[in-house]
């Protein structure tokens, strides 16, 4: 009975703690400080080249490593958006390499994911994989339709 | 550009290793007997297999016998992360087989709930402990590239 009691605890607390971790993967959160990002520190990458232009309304910022198994289907996805939307740029940075970079922003895990407005300030961030109707609420207050 | 992996392949695996976990630790938290001692002996092997011979392992003919029925994947990922995981479970494994040498209850029992822990997270939450931990673990400087 002991011992049934104790496997249940430990299967639930797994159990709770899978759930939290459903629950918060992906939400991100808005940055009050609205941080200006140095793109020309960054170097970023659009369509597969150093690309310091931001997207005329909105900037979708993408922290990828090459070991991220789940950075390229991110990158799919909001990589269609920019193409779809136009005014919203997709940038790239590769941190595999930078983790000065990743100490700097506290980045913890890729993908991560940094929305910026017109000027280039840091608005709401993601850590993990973004849901993607969230981050289009997020960006229709940025003015994108 | 590293070795690509079916990502569900160490979730397949992940969900026997929390299977032995699990009953290894109610095993442990009681009677302390043969099934604990037998369990803890069986993973450290498992983890030691699948980090020096990933490619003989038990849970990749496993794998291979139930791909057909799970059909193409999505998306592959870096072999890195997953293996790193394995790496963190030798660990636990390894304080598993410290535990028996000491004949300490209470360390087999935390060894057993550690792995069950971060197996069954993998296995039914996708959630990979050892691979979240990858980045920050490269940040603070315990690990080199």
């Amino acid at each position: 009975m002991d011992n049934l009691l104790a496997v249940l605890a430990l299967v639930g607390a797994a159990t709770l703690v899978g759930l939290a971790y459903r629950f918060l993967h992906g939400r991100g959160h808005s940055v009050k400080s609205k941080k200006q990002i140095d793109l020309e520190r960054l170097r970023p990458i659009r369509n597969g080249q150093v690309s310091l232009a931001l997207g005329a309304e909105a900037t979708l910022l993408q922290f990828s490593t090459s070991y991220c198994g789940q950075c390229p289907s991110v990158r799919r996805q909001l990589v269609a958006l920019d193409q779809e939307l136009g005014t919203v740029h997709h940038l790239e940075v590769d941190i595999t390499d930078r983790l000065d970079v990743a100490a700097h922003f506290g980045i913890n895990q890729t993908p991560t994911v940094f929305l910026l407005n017109a000027k280039g300030q840091l608005v709401y961030r993601v850590g993990g994989i973004p849901n993607l109707a969230k981050l289009k609420v997020e960006l229709e207050k940025l003015g994108v339709k | 550009m590293s070795q690509l992996i079916d990502p569900r392949a160490p979730r397949v695996g992940a969900a026997v290793t929390s299977a032995f976990a699990i009953l290894g630790f109610a095993d442990a938290y009681t009677s302390f007997g043969i099934t604990s001692q037998f369990l803890a002996v069986l993973l450290f092997v498992l983890f030691v297999w699948s980090v020096f011979f990933p490619n003989t392992h038990p849970y990749k003919k496993l794998f291979q016998a139930i791909k057909p029925r799970l059909g193409e994947p999505k998306e592959l990922e870096d072999a890195r992360p997953p293996r790193f995981a394995q790496q963190v479970g030798l660990g636990f494994a390894t304080l598993g087989i410290v535990g028996l040498v000491l004949s300490s209850q209470v360390v087999v029992a935390i060894a057993f709930a550690f792995i069950f822990i971060a197996a069954f997270l993998n296995a039914f939450f996708n959630f990979c402990l050892g691979c979240q931990m990858y980045l920050l673990l490269k940040r603070v400087g315990l690990l080199r590239s």
